[in-house]
């Protein structure tokens, strides 16, 4: 393949802009140095050139900025190997974007086979060189160590990176494993496992483990039991021990006691507390003996008291005669308890009644009646009272009698003559209040003025025919919303299904072109296709055999071709085929898409037409223009809607002035009738104020008017006042006679009466206390005369003659008085002596009987006992000692009984033969303790057993771990395969490469000395290849003959060295399958002139071999290669 | 008109295999999938209120033989039979668990159907299934089923390979055709763990398939099936089950010019497997020239990191296929040649036992000497993708 011709159609920042690279002539290498300063676009045109080869690459274009990618456009004039001078076009389409000069498809398979199937990037790598890539590739190829193989495969594809990429395969490898290493994944990952698979075979519960747990359970259990029976028996023995022990001890004890008993008097047991008995019984009976002596001593001394004090005879008729003494009374006391003192008082009695005589025959003088009874004259004393308030009431009904007609009189002076009576205003007053509520029309002026100026002010703005909007009726807010939201809608969803429908677009018209390039490639041929070619040929076939001509031949060729061609592709073309159903798929589908995305779009247009029909009567009806949107609706409306209600608020304002005044001039009138009656007229002034005054001064004359009323009625009430007075003071003047008719006063009127007041007060006391002294000092008199009466009756009771002559009646009766209470003092000693007697008899008797049984029971306590010749203490202490013997020799015998109770009678047996044995009881001992250790151990043991088959089911789910385990294995699995890949891989490679070195060497190591020595000389002489075990070793000669190894070599040499391998690895492509053109990017500007210069001379070699292309911006080396190159071609970039 | 709830091949305790449970968050969720899972068709038998739970085989696995894993089967059984839902089933050949000489009954309502008893009748219907011990069975079962009982509907339950299925081993193998000849109205089988259905005529035969996943080989699982059988045909519906499902999913890298869109096109790749309510592990299939297994899996890695529910089970890169023609690159060229020479597959042979011996003996056939070519094809694609993704770099 030959580059003639790069065209920038639309590239970058060219536009129909060319770079020619004259064909050289014969001999001629073919070389073109392409100059331009920085930023001239070598890079561009660089990057355009593989693109045309290869197609444009996906996304962001780099290049276009002056052009939309989907208007870039490259060509090119090619040699194509085969196909001779081809002008091509590339746009940066997907498919079928490799055009002929007329702009048709054609199919890749032309550049493709040309490029020899390499790709862009391939491409990039063999057949392109940069000082970067020159630099580093020299860097990275030191990595190889020299190694034949990887330099030459360097040289050959351009890739440097063999050293490290199997460094890297290898490393992979080893992270993975590595022999005795430690740290590798797979260690650690093994490491994990283990535990992994040890904590799972603890936890997994098997059906073994569980067999081996409850296995363990079991045996647990059984041995369990094994110590437990034993322990029992032990605690057996050691209770039979005991047993024997206290059967033995016990024994003893009884003998002891049997022998014991001999000395102590037979018979049977004493009965519980019978020795409490006995002595109680013993202290009993000395106790009723001496209680019978006793008794006996104090009847005598009671009968000796009886005697002494004999009955009285006369004591009962003294007793009933002082009795009736007794109950005689004076005053309600006793007679006899004022006897003594009645006959002194008497005297002292008489002489007050006559002081009082005196008093009332005074009063009776002052009351001018010294000759009338006192008894005629003293009133009692609610009398008197009755008068005292009649003078008093009468007193005071003759003060009020004055004093109201003194009031009246006062009253009547004060009143004067009467005012004029006021006149009737009510009406005239109602007039004016109506009158008042409709005078002022300022504020109904100030509204109307207000509406007004607002109306103005929302008009403002309005057209002038916004009446009759109104009045056509504004749609209502609702509609306008929903028009506006429709609008709003549909406008986004119109532009959303116009994006839509151009996406569709777009996409269809890509789906069409893919299928047309799918349709246009060879490989996409039918069957039909097939066979019209191969009659084709077979009819020039004819032909050609008919006319056997240089033309028929040539068209026979040409159908030939055709047909093999077009059989070729059908062959080849399944693949294509499909491409090609699939496109023709993708083209429905595209086509489904974009006729609904049109459906959609053309809906929504008629919508919107519909919608605008609909906006544009609204507008009307607004006062808008028919192309108004519904965004400027809602504003208008509201302005409309504000001036409609001022309009209606302005309209309310006047109708409510009018209506206003319309009352007010009712009222007036109301108002003239009204004040006409009263002499008031308009003729007079204002009549209101007319009004007013008169209402004001109606208001005094009223109030004075209601005051003289007021006046008069408090003179009726006075007036009424005095005559009950008047009526009162008679009253009581009737009142006070009747009290007084009876009284035997010379002077009966008010004022003696009065005055007597005093007196008839002290005459009614003195009076009444005369009466009281009279009747008291007549029962003192009585009172004397009984007593005397009583003394003479006792006196003749005991027959005293001395008492009859009536010496002293209150002697008499003491003296009777006293011999009653001796005899009665004497009856009482002889009563109670008499009783004690009596109960001391009674007692004497119960002690004998006590005594009696006493001795019974004594008697019975001993019934059937020994030792009848001892004193009942002594004797039962004996029989006590006796009984206690027997009971401790019962108890022993019980004790030694109830050791045996439950023991086995084997193992008693043999214990009882032990004894006596002092040391048996802690042999036992011990033995219990040993066993009862074996016992807790083998229970803890069967406990832990029988836990550790519980957990075992009720232990967690370790399922994390199986998961962890499967996990890491599947981790393992994929990182060994991917190591064996990479082990495999490094072993591979390195056995290629050392067939490569084998291959090649022969054909590339002398390009690879001759290169190098050119640019290297005179320091090199040449290259060498060591043989190693390790494989061959390219090494470098210099002019002293001493070989160094590749690594060794300074930077620059290194450079070099991967230069002449690329030379060399493109000599050896141009050779077979054949040359490409070679792209250098300013690589020598790094070089000084002489390796420049050398340089060139091998761009001058690819050039013999193929073609070179080298970008430069240095002017200087545009010479060198015009000095060093024969017949080179310079170009400059164009603008 | 019976309703029947239709699983097998639980394989309780046996864990999901997939590098995509390195993930922490979903390595948690699934440490117990194959319970979770279980309780799930638990469930589903209660919520749709299913006349009978059949389960046809592989309840455990012998892999991972825990008599815990025995008492949570009694445990959700037993929800089951408290709901009003008995279980037939039958032994698989993982189910030594199932073994009720050794470790008693699973408890009431649960008619583990064997030998001694083939038959069970619940609801009416009769049903009919055989267990083995023996962990390899190479001959059928069927000829010792019980006849259909007349008057009845007759469903059978067998653990079975059929005619063979891949990726299985032959267990009671049972032609097709005399299993649906045999009489039953409704076969539900066992032991091939992909779901499918069959009808002759008016006999149908379900294999529910495993219905939690385990690994990228049973991604066809996921299911379990509810029958309803009346009058005719018995009619079956499948329903999704599980926590992980595997896809796979091809991926062309060929075309990208960067790195940017080497990401972009694994994001929507790896978006487009993306399924609501489910985790997904992606195998990941990547053509291309230039991106190593390596580099792919750690630009996938990446990517998943903003992507919900969707995990990375593994990464195959490899390069396109070559173009009719194309120049061959030296280096593969002489690499394959290489490849024929006895030396160096002995070497190869030496290298990879090398490596086999010191992996855990679970793994070990994955290096199997059987599989060299495969790796050797692999090895070569590798070093071509590595050495130009380092001219990439």
């Amino acid at each position: 393949m030959r580059l003639n011709r790069l065209d920038l159609i639309r590239y970058g920042r060219f536009k129909d802009a060319e770079i020619v690279f004259p064909r050289p002539v014969e001999g001629v290498p073919d070389v073109t140095v392409i100059f331009g300063p920085n930023e001239a676009g070598k890079s561009t045109a660089y990057h355009a050139f593989l693109e045309l080869l290869f197609g444009f690459k996906g996304g962001a274009h780099p290049y276009a900025f002056k052009f939309e990618r989907s208007d870039l456009l490259v060509g090119a004039e090619l040699d194509l190997p085969g196909r001779g001078t081809m002008a091509l076009h590339r746009n940066s389409k997907r498919t079928q974007s490799l055009l002929d000069a007329q702009d048709r498809p054609i199919n890749e398979a032309i550049l493709s086979g040309a490029l020899h199937g390499l790709s862009r990037e391939t491409y990039e790598e063999r057949f392109s060189l940069n000082e970067k890539g020159l630099r580093e590739g020299g860097e990275r190829i030191a990595g190889a160590q020299g190694d034949l193989g990887q330099l030459l495969h360097a040289g050959l594809s351009g890739l440097t990176g063999m050293a490290q990429t199997l460094d890297a395969l290898a490393e992979r490898a080893d992270k993975f494993h590595k022999k005795r290493g430690r740290g590798n994944i797979l260690k650690t990952g093994s490491d994990r496992l283990k535990e992994i698979g040890r904590e799972l075979r603890a936890d997994r519960l098997t059906t073994e483990r569980e067999r081996t747990l409850r296995h363990d359970r079991d045996r647990a259990a059984a041995e369990f039991e094994g110590v437990d029976a034993e322990l029992r028996q032990t605690h057996q023995r050691q209770a039979a021990s005991k047993a024997a022990e206290v059967w033995y001890d016990r024994t003893e004890e009884i003998g002891q006691l049997t022998e014991a008993l001999v000395d102590f008097p037979e018979g049977p047991n004493l009965h519980p507390g019978a020795a409490e008995r006995v002595a109680g019984l013993v202290e009993k009976i000395a106790a009723q003996t001496i209680r019978i002596a006793e008794a006996e001593e104090e009847i005598d001394k009671q009968d000796q008291v009886v005697a002494d004090n004999p009955v009285d005879k006369l004591a009962q008729t003294l007793t009933a005669e002082l009795e009736r003494l007794d109950q005689l009374t004076i005053d309600g006391a006793s007679l006899m308890g004022r006897a003594n003192t009645a006959r002194a008082d008497l005297a002292r009695r008489r002489e007050d009644q006559e002081k009082l005589s005196r008093q009332i025959d005074a009063v009776l003088r002052l009351l001018q009646v010294p000759d009338a009874p006192a008894s005629t004259v003293a009133l009692e004393a609610g009398v008197l009272e009755d008068l005292a308030a009649a003078v008093q009431d009468f007193l005071t009904a003759s003060f009020s009698n004055d004093a109201a007609r003194e009031a009246a009189g006062a009253a009547r002076a004060q009143q004067g003559e009467a005012p004029a009576e006021p006149q009737d205003m009510t009406a005239l007053r109602a007039a004016f209040d109506l009158w008042k509520t409709v005078a002022d029309l300022t504020a109904f002026e100030t509204d109307q003025s207000q509406a007004l100026a607002r109306l103005t002010k929302v008009t403002a703005g309005l057209p002038a025919s916004w009446k009759e909007l109104i009045a056509e009726g504004l749609p209502a807010r609702e509609t306008l919303d929903e028009v506006g939201r429709n609008w709003m809608a549909l406008t986004a969803d119109l532009a959303s299904a116009r994006n839509d429908l151009d996406a569709r677009a777009a996409d269809l018209a890509e789906a069409r072109a893919h299928l047309c390039a799918q349709e246009a490639a060879p490989d996409a041929v039918d069957i039909v296709v097939t066979e019209e070619t191969r009659r084709r040929r077979d009819m020039v076939w004819r032909q050609h055999r008919d006319d056997l001509t240089t033309e028929t031949a040539d068209h026979f060729e040409k159908a030939m071709y055709a047909d093999d061609g077009t059989r070729a592709h059908y062959l080849i073309g399944a693949e294509a085929r499909q491409r090609l159903l699939a496109a023709q798929g993708q083209v429905r589908t595209a086509d489904a898409r974009y006729g609904a995305a049109k459906t959609r779009h053309d809906d929504l247009v008629t919508l919107r037409d519909r919608l605008s029909e609909r906006s544009s009567r609204l507008a009307l009806a607004l006062g808008l223009g028919e192309d108004a949107t519904p965004s400027a609706f809602s504003a208008r409306q509201q302005a409309l809607t504000a001036a409609a209600e001022a309009a209606a608020e302005l309209s309310n304002a006047k109708e409510a002035l009018k209506a206003r005044l319309a009352h007010q001039e009712v009222a007036r009138d109301a108002l003239i009738d009204a004040a006409r009656p009263l002499g008031l007229d308009r003729a007079n002034g204002d009549l209101p104020a007319q009004v007013q005054r008169a209402l004001t001064l109606e208001d005094s004359d009223r109030k004075a008017w209601a005051k003289w009323q007021e006046g008069e009625k408090t003179i009726d009430k006075l007036d009424s006042k005095s005559a009950e007075c008047q009526t009162d003071c008679e009253t009581a003047q009737v009142n006070l006679d009747q009290l007084t008719a009876a009284l035997p006063l010379p002077d009966r009127s008010l004022e003696a009466i009065r005055a007597a007041l005093p007196h008839l007060r002290s005459l009614q006391q003195l009076y009444g206390e005369h009466r009281k002294l009279s009747a008291r000092i007549e029962a003192l008199e009585q009172a004397i005369a009984a007593l005397a009466e009583g003394a003479q009756r006792l006196a003749r009771i005991v027959d005293d003659p001395q008492d009859e002559t009536g010496i002293d009646p209150v002697q008499v009766i003491d003296r009777a008085r006293a011999r009653v209470v001796g005899s009665t003092r004497a009856d009482e000693k002889r009563v109670e002596a008499v009783l004690r007697r009596d109960e001391t008899d009674r007692s004497k008797r119960r002690a004998e009987t006590e005594l009696q049984a006493a001795i019974d029971d004594l008697n019975g306590c001993f019934e059937g006992q020994g030792g009848q010749d001892l004193l009942p203490r002594d004797r039962v202490a004996k029989l006590v000692e006796r009984d206690r013997l027997r009971a401790n020799k019962a108890t022993a015998d019980r004790d030694r009984q109830k050791a045996r109770d439950g023991v086995d009678a084997d193992l008693f047996a043999e214990e009882l033969d032990r004894m006596p044995d002092a040391t048996r009881a802690a042999e036992l001992e011990l033995a219990l303790k040993d066993v009862q250790d074996s016992r807790d151990t083998a229970r803890d043991a069967q406990r832990e057993a029988a836990r550790l088959y519980r957990d075992a089911f009720e232990a967690a789910d370790r399922s994390d771990l199986a998961t962890e385990q499967a996990t890491l294995l599947e981790e393992l699995r994929s990182g060994a395969r991917q190591a064996a890949v990479a082990r495999l891989g490094v072993l591979a490679a390195r056995g290629a490469l050392r067939r490569l070195a084998e291959e090649r060497r022969s054909g590339m190591l002398r390009d690879v000395e001759e290169a190098f020595v050119t640019m290297t000389t005179p320091a090199w002489t040449g290259v060498d290849v060591w043989s190693q075990a390790e494989g061959e070793k390219l090494v470098g000669i210099q002019s002293d003959g001493s070989t160094v190894p590749i690594e060794q070599m300074s930077t620059g040499t290194m450079g070099q060295l991967y230069f002449a391998l690329r030379l060399a690895g493109y000599r050896s492509f141009a050779r077979d399958p054949g040359p490409l053109p070679m792209i250098l990017d300013d690589i020598m500007e790094t070089f000084d002139d002489t390796r420049a210069r050398a340089a060139l001379q091998l761009c001058a070699e690819i050039g013999t071999n193929g073609q070179a292309i080298l970008f430069t911006h240095h002017a200087h080396l545009v010479e060198l290669a015009r000095d060093s190159i024969k017949g080179v071609t310079v170009v400059n970039m164009p603008d | 008109m019976m309703r029947l709830l239709v699983s097998a091949d639980i394989h309780l305790g046996s864990p999901i295999r997939s590098v995509a449970l390195r993930n922490p968050d979903l390595g948690d969720r699934l440490k117990q999938a194959s319970r979770d899972t279980f309780a799930e068709i638990i469930d589903l038998a209660i919520s749709e209120q299913v006349d009978a739970l059949v389960l046809a085989g592989d309840i455990f696995d012998n892999g991972y033989p825990d008599l815990k894993a025995r008492a949570f089967l009694i445990s959700q059984l037993a929800r089951a039979s408290e709901a009003g839902v008995p279980t037939v089933l039958i032994r698989g050949n993982h189910d030594a668990l199932l073994d009720h000489k050794a470790h008693g009954d699973l408890g009431p309502n649960v008619h583990v159907l064997h030998k001694g008893t083939p038959t069970v009748e619940v609801g009416g219907t009769a049903f009919h299934g055989l267990s083995f011990d023996a962990a390899h069975v190479a001959k059928s079962f069927l000829p010792d089923y019980p006849r259909p009982v007349p008057g009845k509907r007759n469903v059978g339950l067998m653990h079975t390979s059929l005619d063979g299925a891949q990726g299985h081993d032959p267990y009671a193998p049972c032609a097709e055709r005399d299993l649906m000849a045999y009489g039953y109205d409704l076969w539900c089988l066992g032991h091939i763990h992909a779901p499918f259905e069959r009808v002759d005529g008016p006999v149908l035969a379900v294999m529910p398939g495993i219905p939690q996943p385990r690994h990228f080989g049973e991604r066809n699982g996921g299911t379990v099936t509810i029958v309803s059988v009346g009058e005719g045909t018995p009619e079956f519906e499948r329903r999704a089950i599980g926590h992980l499902g595997f896809s796979e999913c091809a991926l062309d890298l060929s075309a990208c010019a960067d790195q940017q869109e080497v990401l972009r096109s694994l994001r929507d790749t790896l978006m487009s497997a993306q399924v609501p309510g489910s985790d997904m592990a992606v195998r990941l299939h990547v053509t291309s020239d230039r991106h190593g297994t390596e580099l792919v899996t750690e630009l996938a890695v990446e990517v998943l990191d903003s992507i919900d529910g969707v995990f990375l089970d593994k990464v195959k890169s490899a390069p396109p296929p070559r173009k009719p023609g194309a120049e061959t690159d030296d280096l593969v060229r002489l690499m394959q040649d290489e490849l024929t020479e006895d030396g160096f597959r002995q070497a190869a042979l030496q290298q990879l036992e090398e490596l086999r011996l010191a992996l855990p003996s679970e793994i070990m056939d994955e290096l199997d000497e059987s599989g060299l070519d495969a790796l050797l094809e692999e090895a070569i694609a590798e070093v071509s993708l590595t050495l130009h993704a380092g001219a990439l770099r």
